[in-house]
């Protein structure tokens, strides 16, 4: 199996998030970075895949020369070849980014032959645009299924579940969860999906994999592509909720307000 | 440019990797949960098993037997990485058991000793402790009671140990024994499994700070060992445990640094939002110049461990410079929480506040692995 999996730099989730004074960008200075969560699970699932048929993880991503941070990581967690697409802007449109990261995988596999899979998250945890892997799979000329919270290869005896029942070499399918239960998609390969968090636990790197991966060597691909027609107008910062603690009273005297409040909440019917 | 704190002149890509492995394993493991366990007084043996999983207790193993055959730049490392979770008390856990405990094992442990317990300890299967002090000899590690007797192939123990580290809840402890009456120096080394008969756990000590540490008073009533169980030179166990002394203090150290910056990160963003006075507390004068203080003696404390650990690796004798760090940087620990705890206020006399936990926390590390009158006697011993 050849695999691919596409991440992105992201402000790590849960940080205090300021904007420029412009309103263009998200203040980085104070800012701690990680890869996507869910392409944290598409970057776990291909190892894991891997591990299981064998093959190679080869991981990319479009971003600034720091971005290398999180091909690092990826070796970390099994990964086996990094390639970063550098730019210098702070983020590229979806249209733009999508055109460069084609370019830089059909030049990947003109020399290497084609990856059977290419992973993506279902959508960036900081844009958010669900753009890009849609846009990626059309220009290769791929199928695509998004939302994807199960993957089973055809040909992996592990990854026969009850739900997909036996997918045929050549073939991948895969699951998105849907109110009440699953919608399972069979797709030729080679095909892209892009996938949810919440698919596998990704592993925590091992010591020994930390220390490889220091030394694990980060191919850079310049690339350059057309801006889309998407412009960012500005970004605002929502003022912040602020919660507000009531003391009902203490000890036994409080019982009676507790039972009001319950009440109010509708707890009693 | 965003500031790196805990840069050091030694800090190879290889290190600053198992630095952010561990804050990163810190961070997601352990400060979530460590509320919970400094109630409960122990450290889930599950968390432990994962840093085994993880090849996180490997630092010092030779690569022969499954480690990364790191030195003492390692353990510096790992220790300052571990200090940034606040819960000393699992700091501790996790230290005597990598780095005050298996060193003993390493440095003198046959072949079949090895073999035999290396792959469960490195697992976090067999958690390690260190037993040395007793009720009537702490500082005065020669003036140890516990007896050691030659009993048939075997040894017969008789004694007790107190303020014993992992005793009550781990596995295997390696504890120094007299066996040679006549000699104050005349001390060995024994492996004993926690469930040998005779050993039993006299009391679960209640402590001022490292609450989720677990710390044992044992009681040895006629535990017999076989042979295998005498760990190294018979009566040399005295210079073997020396010879671990310097790691020892250089992870309390380490731990206290890492520790005391993030009590320092707290506190300054703390008075960066505190109003007072028609502004913040960070513009106070008396404020900013004491945590400027503090800052600059952490960063000297950090520096000059790394150094010492670097002269250890070399192989050259860093005795003073260790002793003097461990002595320095107890008393810098303690300073910086006590100042910590004074700009928070009420809320940092407070049970809910980390900074109250730091505070207590660091109390201990100016008194246990060597006391800082006892560490500087070591300095002037090697200046007059
Ligand atoms: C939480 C905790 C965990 C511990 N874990 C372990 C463990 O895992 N294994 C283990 O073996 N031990 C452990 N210890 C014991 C620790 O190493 C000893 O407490 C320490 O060595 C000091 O010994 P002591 O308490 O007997 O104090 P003493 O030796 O009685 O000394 C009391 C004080 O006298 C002063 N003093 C002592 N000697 C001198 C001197 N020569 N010159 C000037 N002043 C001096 C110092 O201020 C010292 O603090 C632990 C202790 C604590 C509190």
């Amino acid at each position: 199996m050849r695999i691919l999996v596409c991440v992105k730099r992201v402000p790590a989730p849960g940080a205090r998030i300021n904007v420029t004074a412009d309103g263009q960008a998200v203040d980085a200075a104070h800012l701690g970075f990680t890869t996507s969560p869910h392409e944290e699970c598409a970057l776990e699932e291909a190892v894991q895949i891997t591990e299981r048929l064998g093959g190679e993880v080869t991981v990319m991503t479009l971003g600034p020369a720091a971005a290398e941070e999180q091909l690092r990581y990826a070796a970390s967690v099994g990964a086996h070849r990094f390639v970063l697409v550098p730019i210098t802007e702070v983020d590229w449109d979806p249209q733009r980014t999508a055109a460069a990261l084609a370019d830089a995988i059909g030049d990947l596999e003109a020399a290497d032959g084609p990856f059977d899979l290419v992973l993506f998250g279902n959508e960036s945890a900081d844009a958010g645009g669900f753009q890009v892997g849609v846009r990626v799979a059309h220009a290769l000329g791929r199928p695509i299924v998004n939302g994807i919270k199960g993957i089973d290869v055809g040909g992996d005896p592990e990854a026969q579940s009850s739900e997909t029942g036996d997918v045929p070499e050549g073939q991948v399918a895969a699951r998105r969860e849907i109110d009440g239960g699953f919608e399972v998609y069979r797709v030729p390969m080679p095909a892209v999906l892009g996938v949810k968090e919440g698919i596998n636990l990704p592993r925590y790197p091992t010591m020994k994999g930390r220390l490889a991966s220091k030394k694990a060597e980060v191919a850079v691909d310049e690339r350059t592509a057309e801006a889309g027609g998407q412009g960012r107008v500005r970004l605002h910062r929502p003022e912040e909720q602020v919660s507000e603690t009531v003391i009902l009273g203490t000890g036994p005297e409080a019982a009676p307000a507790v039972v009001d409040l319950l009440e109010e909440l509708g707890v009693f019917q | 440019m965003t500031a790196v704190t805990n840069r050091n002149a030694y800090a190879s890509d290889e290190l600053q990797a198992i630095y952010d492995q561990t804050v990163d394993f810190v961070a997601h493991e352990v400060v979530p949960h460590g509320d919970l366990w400094e109630v409960e007084g122990r450290v889930p043996r599950d968390v432990l098993k994962r840093m085994g999983d993880l090849g996180m207790f490997s630092l010092r193993v030779p690569v022969e037997h499954g480690g990364l055959g790191l030195g003492m730049l390692a353990s510096a490392t790992f220790a300052e990485a571990l200090g940034t979770s606040t819960f000393g008390g699992f700091e501790a856990t996790v230290l005597v058991h990598t780095d005050m405990a298996l060193p003993h094992l390493l440095n003198s442990g046959t072949p079949e000793q090895l073999g035999r317990w290396l792959p469960s300890i490195l697992a976090g299967d067999t958690v390690l402790s260190i037993g040395v002090t007793e009720p009537d000899a702490g500082s005065d590690v020669a003036g140890l009671r516990t007896r050691a007797v030659r009993d048939g192939d075997g040894w017969r123990i008789d004694g007790r140990k107190t303020f014993i580290t992992n005793a009550v809840y781990g596995d295997l402890v390696i504890l120094a024994a007299r066996t040679d009456p006549d000699d104050r120096y005349g001390i060995s080394m024994f492996l004993i499994p926690t469930d040998t008969e005779g050993f039993s756990v006299a009391s679960k000590l209640d402590k001022h700070g490292w609450r989720c540490s677990d710390t044992a008073e044992l009681a040895l009533d006629d535990v017999w060992l076989p042979d295998d169980a005498l760990l190294g030179t018979v009566h040399r166990g005295f210079h073997e445990t020396m010879r671990n002394f310097q790691n020892e203090r250089m992870v309390l150290i380490g731990m206290g640094v890492g520790a005391s910056q993030v009590a320092l990160d707290l506190t300054t963003a703390y008075c960066a939002d505190r109003k007072a006075f028609g502004g913040r507390l960070a513009d106070l004068g008396a404020i900013r110049q004491r945590l400027a203080m503090r800052q600059a003696e952490v960063d000297a404390v950090r520096a000059s461990m790394y150094h010492a650990a670097w002269l250890g690796d070399q192989g050259l004798d860093n005795v003073r410079e260790m002793s003097g760090v461990k002595a320095l940087g107890a008393e810098v620990v303690n300073r910086v929480m006590y100042d910590c705890l004074q700009f928070h206020g009420g809320m940092g006399y407070m049970r809910e506040s980390t900074i109250e936990r730091m505070h207590r926390d660091a109390r201990i590390l100016p008194i246990g692995g060597g006391a800082t009158e006892v560490m500087l006697e070591e300095v002037a011993k090697r200046s007059f």
